[in-house]
């Protein structure tokens, strides 16, 4: 009798990681097939746990011949459903590959491995009073995944998005074949910098695992001064928050300038939605300082207490204000167990979060805030919204949290149906969803440059020619 | 007596609480500086998701609960790879922490009920304790053993059984079958009667506490022995004057003082008794001026939380009302009940000892790998488990590893052995024998 093609697969994954570090067997998968996320579950047909690059390099080729799919995972946090398989295949669980190859402290970059979680992180770069740009993520994710994928952090407001630190990167190709791109790739013991090369790392940030999988990342890390000093207002509109926001970021004095809505500040979101009381302001920031001396402090301070009073002579309702402790613990105590393990996203919902997430002008952000609103409320959901510069003023992050009872599916479509409506006004306003579920893509190609979608899929087509990678998430 | 354990269906709405945002599958702490490592045992071991912490359990959860899985031969031995550690359960932050030990049980319970579990080297558990009230699968006769030490010496423990005395030391059924640990009632046997403590022992009537079966779900037999035990508390108590239950086990500290609660009839039958774990119990001498050195031990030692009587201890704030957050919201940990300092206070009174800490400690203490029904599930993986505790001691430059639980300490030493590690396990009542005076009154 001729053996199952699933039992040959099988045996030829176990020859390549062990038989440990693979199976078919159905609990196993169906723990892979769910997130945090409004995607509907779904599931692998295996999984693969993979140690080395060479183990890669096999798995890709075995797939590649095999046109069986391929999707790379490390820690599962993200919450767009990216690493759920739209269509089977082999789910590549790399937690395993976690070393912190090597961490310059002189040159201020590491070289990590996809496995390695912003804890561990943590701990390592403290050491050297060493920072990274945490996101409000659970400790566990991953700092490489993060960084692939766009994620921001605790210093996008002075470096920008976490793939903005990328310096250097090994990546396997959908056909197994080993590449570099940056200085590693010209001298194999540099990866500081991945200019003045072509930047071929954008071949591989933001494609949602689609591309290749990146075994090896070179990120700069930054020193850690000693002097936190966290400047909150709150006010009653975005109108008066954007003003301030983009006045204080031009002054490019803040390693974070976050907003967020009287919602989202709250730990955890009211689910369902409630009315804010009435004495309360709509929106608090927080400008998150790190300064080296008391009069490097003093003098940030100083500028802000002007913009401050600036706005105030515009009539604007900005005020100082204390912001909630535990809030402000969890914006600035990164990573973070409050925010990072959803207790304040979705701990009174039950099980689910979604968002609309989004990098969009900062000039639209009352715009599409005020929209937002309408519509969450509608839906009985909290317009628990948050709005950060990006290295700067002229854009940024705009999202909202959402949660929902997950054991519910009216209420967890009810939260797609909302998030989707939001999604498309502020595409229409003119930002563009990241780290989209197959829900968002759709949204954003329908409004695509012909051009771009051309181009996108020729270079897919390059780098994947029996399109194996995470297939289905750019929904092209 | 009425037992209130719930089913995996009636946890169902916790389960569901779960996020899967993962934060459970390794310890941190913010610090500054930050803390991190890896706390779950079968994560470690077996790394899939589904092994991994609460989040993978409650994936198997769930998918027992919708149909979605059913039981195979693969599943049933997933649902037992873990040693209900709860080192995950301290990581979570969201209203379904206080009940994931329970709900992995649960798990178990489902399984024994549909006939699929425990695992078949874990039935001899319960034939054992059938035939023979213990898990050891020990004669009756064999559970005073221990004792013989002490007729030689014509220092003989009252049979509490005959003679009343207001102290129970309950022995535990690993102290009293299990020959590395033997060490642990001698030496407790010994500190009381040198400190000329009124106490007894059960002797062969003594019967196991059920720790082993609950966790492997096997909660009629558990009921059996509970509903025993706090029988003969109460006869005890009232006809032989007993007002303290001391063990030195740190399973029999945790089912006496947690899953018996359990029973409707707690209350009623615990009424005026105390159950304390030996090293809490001494410690009160201790700080009573009651208990005093002389010598001392000159040991670079390290300690080991035992995860019984450290985060299986934690007791949970609900907003049982919803008047503070919502109904049933979980708001916060006690851990005023978990044994985390007295014994490093205790450990630090004894003269020459240098207590070097490892890096996982307290709340986030690595497990000893052998608990949940591993250690008689998967002996070789439970040894494993313990190699890597071993290995963590042996980097502080410790020589010696105390604890105070007979059952890590077993553990612990198969874990040294198997290694070849030269890192010697003691329970905290060995070292505080060996420093404590004989008194004239005894």
């Amino acid at each position: 009798m001729l053996a199952k093609r699933e039992d040959i697969i099988l045996d030829e994954l176990a020859s390549i990681v062990g038989k440990d570090n693979v199976t078919a067997a159905k609990h196993i998968r169906y723990a892979y097939s769910y997130d945090l996320s409004f995607v509907k579950p779904k599931m692998p047909d295996y999984v693969v746990m993979a140690t080395t690059v060479e183990q890669i390099q096999d798995i890709m080729r075995l797939a590649n011949r095999e046109k069986i799919p391929v999707i790379p995972y490390t820690a599962g946090t993200n919450i767009g459903g990216l690493c759920i398989p739209e269509r089977g295949g082999i789910l590549l669980d790399l937690k395993r590959m976690n070393k912190i190859i090597k961490l310059d402290v002189e040159s201020h970059y590491a070289i990590i491995e996809p496995g390695v979680s912003h804890a561990k992180f943590a701990m390592e770069l403290y050491k050297h009073n060493l920072r990274w740009s945490w996101p409000v993520g659970p400790p566990s994710a991953s700092v490489f995944s993060n960084a692939l994928c766009h994620g921001i952090g605790g210093l996008s407001g002075r470096y920008g998005l976490n793939s903005e630190e990328i310096t250097s990167m090994e990546v396997v190709l959908p056909t197994g074949e080993l590449v570099r791109v940056g200085s590693c790739a010209i001298n194999p013991e540099e990866w500081h910098s991945v200019l003045p090369l072509p930047q071929l790392d954008g071949l591989f940030k933001g494609w949602l695992g689609t591309s290749g999988v990146v075994t090896k990342l070179g990120v700069r890390v930054h020193p850690l001064p000693p002097i936190l000093k966290v400047f909150t207002v709150s006010c009653e509109n975005m109108e008066d928050m954007y003003s301030y926001m983009r006045n204080l970021g031009n002054y490019e004095i803040c390693d974070d300038l976050t907003a967020v809505s009287w919602w989202l500040a709250q730990v955890p979101i009211p689910y369902p939605y409630k009315p804010k009381p009435d004495n309360e302001p709509e929106w608090f920031s927080f400008a998150t300082t790190f300064s080296w001396t008391e009069k490097e402090k003093q003098a940030r301070e100083e500028i802000w207490e002007m913009v401050v009073e600036e706005e105030q002579k515009k009539g604007s309702s900005i005020k100082k204000t204390v912001y909630p402790e535990e809030a402000l613990k969890a914006r600035t105590q990164l990573p973070s167990k409050i925010v990072g393990t959803t207790k304040n996203y979705c701990k009174q919902a039950g099980g689910g979060i979604s968002w609309p997430g989004t990098f969009t002008p900062a000039k639209y952000w009352a715009k599409v805030y005020n929209e937002w609103k309408k519509i969450l409320i509608r839906h009985s959901l909290s317009p628990s919204v948050r709005a950060t510069n990006y290295r700067g003023v002229h854009y940024g992050m705009l999202r909202a949290m959402i949660p929902f009872n997950k054991q519910n599916p009216e209420e967890t479509e009810n939260a797609r149906q909302a998030i989707i409506e939001c999604l498309r006004v502020d595409l229409d306003a003119g930002g563009i969803p990241y780290k989209p579920p197959v829900d968002f893509a759709l949204e954003i190609n329908k409004r695509a440059h012909p051009g771009y979608l051309s181009l996108l899929k020729q270079v897919k087509k390059l780098l994947d020619p029996n399109d194996i990678m995470n297939p289905g998430k750019l929904a092209i | 007596m009425e037992w209130n354990i719930p089913t995996l269906k009636e946890l169902e709405e916790k389960i569901w609480k779960c996020t899967a945002c993962g934060n459970c599958k390794s310890a941190y702490d913010y610090g500054p500086p930050p803390e991190f490592g890896e706390i779950c045992p079968p994560g470690v071991a077996f790394g899939f998701e589904g092994y991994l912490a609460s989040k993978g359990k409650i994936a198997f959860a769930r998918g027992i609960l919708s149909g979605e899985l059913e039981w195979d031969e693969e599943l049933v031995d997933a649902i037992y790879k873990c040693t209900v550690c709860a080192g995950c359960a301290n990581q979570c932050e969201l209203d379904h922490k206080p009940y994931i030990p329970e709900i992995i049980e649960a798990m178990r319970r489902k399984a024994v009920e549909d006939s699929v579990g425990p695992m078949p080297s874990q039935k001899k558990i319960v034939q054992s304790m059938k035939s023979y009230d213990n898990p050891y699968q020990g004669p009756r006769r064999v559970r005073t053993d221990w004792t013989r030490p002490f007729k030689k010496a014509k220092k003989p423990i009252k049979d509490i059984n005959k003679e009343p005395a207001p102290i129970l030391y309950f022995v535990g059924c690993t102290g009293a079958f299990n020959l590395p640990v033997r060490g642990v009632p001698v030496a407790t046997a010994s500190i009381f009667q040198k400190l000329g403590l009124d106490f007894g022992i059960l002797g062969q009537n003594e019967i196991c506490c059920g720790s082993t079966a609950m966790r492997i779900g096997e909660a009629d037999e558990f009921k059996r022995v509970a509903e025993a035990n706090l029988k003969t508390f109460r006869k005890l108590h009232e006809e032989k004057g007993v007002n303290t239950i001391v063990t030195s086990c740190a399973g029999c500290y945790r089912a006496i003082k947690k899953d018996y609660t359990l029973s409707s009839d707690y209350d009623k039958m615990m009424e005026g008794i105390t159950v304390i774990h030996t090293v809490e119990f001494l410690y009160n001498l201790y700080k009573e001026g009651k208990m005093n050195f002389s010598g001392g031990l000159p040991w670079k030692v390290t300690y080991h939380d035992p995860c019984h009587t450290g985060r299986h201890l934690n007791k949970y704030k609900f907003d049982v009302d919803g008047t503070i957050a919502w109904k049933d919201a979980y708001l916060e940990t006690d851990q005023s009940e978990c044994l985390y300092d007295i014994p490093r206070e205790l450990l630090k009174a004894i003269p020459g000892i240098e207590l070097i800490e490892m890096e996982r400690i307290k709340d986030n203490s690595y497990c000893c790998g052998g608990g949940g029904g591993v250690m008689t599930g998967y002996g070789d993986w439970a040894a494993k488990n313990a190699s890597l505790r071993i290995e963590e001691g042996m980097n502080t430059g410790a020589e010696y590893m105390i604890s105070i639980c007979p059952f890590c300490h077993y553990n612990l030493n198969e874990g040294s052995k198997r290694i070849g590690s030269s890192m010697k396990l003691y329970d905290l009542v060995e070292l505080i024998d060996q420093v404590l005076p004989e008194t004239e009154e005894a």
